[in-house]
């Protein structure tokens, strides 16, 4: 017999057969079988055995690791973190003020969670240059940070399932177009989102 | 340091696809929420396949360390949960590699003993006689489990005690679903004939 063969009883039976079948009543075959009324009856013990340490198991307060582990995990996942870019938002004699790409990216998933139907995910924060920006002269006076150059964001997102897609991502884009300079007084610039999933509701 | 509760949600309802984006973009929070929510599974199945809670430990250490270094390579973010249940029965079946490349490994039988009866099913008022009877039954399962081959084990304890899919499992022992299907069947025999021989 090869080894991905499906494994039989002696009589023939397929045993993932039986055990698919192991809660409904026997067969033609089955009810003559001595091999076959065996493995039934084994395997339903198997099942019931199987069904009780796994629920032991999730119950059982000693299987779980110590906090230490964690605390490992944790601590190697801080020491080794990403350093994100800073994005300069102002720049006057007495200094300037900087936020990380990670903090601004903070900010625009906390405007993305007040849209009802979407779930925020990756969010990536490009800086384009003046020469290379037709929009340049539409931003708004008065930031004094990102002089010549704008934002231009890229967010991702997955959303549920039952929602008006167009009209729930223009409201996303909306929100983070006033989110962004509400909170850091600069310019959203360009937000460009993707839909790559439906999650679960 | 910052530590958050066992209950931290980075966002109520997120589902755990966006919350492994967010760890892939850095935030600790969610990656902290990934680990508090695999932790504890990944320890069950270490310790159900090594018999030794420092080995298990470190299993489960070195599994979420390496999905936090791995993370940004992850393609798919709904693939996280097959993806550090791979890494963590790959590690098992290392550790019991080298278990037998040096001498046996000999487990004290009391040790197993007292894990599964300290502390299982605690949290249910139920008859003394059932849950010794309970107890016991848990007991000869997992000695004959235990005499499984590591590769058959691993493919039943992520089948039954994790509810993987065949297709994962074949995944992370590099066979067919079809040879997963078949190697369960073969397992679930051998240990339904084993407890009916304790009895």
């Amino acid at each position: 017999m090869a080894l991905d063969d499906e494994p039989r009883l002696g009589c023939g039976r397929s045993i993932d057969r039986i055990w698919t079948t192991v809660d409904q009543p026997p067969n033609a075959h089955e009810q003559t079988c001595g091999q076959c009324q065996a493995a039934r009856s084994r395997l339903r013990s198997l099942r019931e055995a199987t069904q009780s340490l796994r629920e032991s198991d999730v119950h059982n307060t000693d299987l779980k690791p110590r906090s230490g582990v964690k605390s490992s995990i944790m601590d190697v996942a801080r020491a080794e973190i990403r350093r994100s870019r800073r994005i300069l938002l102002a720049s006057n004699g007495n200094g300037t003020t900087e936020i990380s790409e990670q903090a601004l990216s903070a900010v625009i998933r906390l405007a993305a969670a007040e849209v009802h139907g979407i779930h925020a995910r990756r969010c990536r924060i490009e800086i384009a240059s003046a020469s290379s920006d037709s929009s340049a002269g539409d931003r708004p006076s008065g930031y004094p940070g990102l002089v010549g150059s704008h934002l231009v964001i890229g967010l991702r997102v997955a959303v549920a399932p039952d929602i008006n897609i167009p009209r729930t991502v223009e409201s996303l884009r909306q929100r983070i177009i006033t989110a962004v300079p509400a909170g850091v007084g600069i310019s959203a610039g360009t937000v460009n989102l993707t839909v790559e999933d439906l999650y679960d509701v | 340091m910052e530590h958050y509760g066992h209950g931290y949600e980075p966002e109520p309802g997120l589902d755990e696809g966006s919350i492994v984006a967010r760890a892939q973009d850095g935030d600790l929070r969610a990656f902290e929420y990934l680990v508090n929510s695999y932790q504890d599974r990944l320890f069950r199945l270490a310790y159900r396949m090594l018999n030794d809670r420092g080995d298990a430990e470190d299993v489960v250490q070195d599994a979420l360390t390496a999905s936090w270094r791995g993370l940004a390579m992850l393609q798919d973010v709904q693939a996280f949960g097959g993806w550090v249940y791979r890494l963590a029965t790959n590690r098992c079946l290392d550790v019991l590699r080298k278990r037998s490349t040096r001498t046996e490994h000999i487990t004290d039988p009391q040790d197993i003993l007292s894990i599964s009866m300290d502390g299982a099913g605690s949290d249910q008022l139920a008859d003394p006689a059932y849950e010794a009877e309970r107890t016991a039954r848990d007991d000869s399962l997992t000695r004959v489990v235990n005499t499984l081959p590591p590769e058959q084990r691993a493919c039943w304890l992520l089948r039954e005690m994790h509810g993987r899919s065949y297709a994962e499992i074949g995944v992370t022992l590099k066979i067919s679903p079809a040879a997963v299907r078949g190697r369960l069947a073969r397992a679930r025999i051998q240990i339904a004939e084993g407890m009916s021989e304790w009895r």
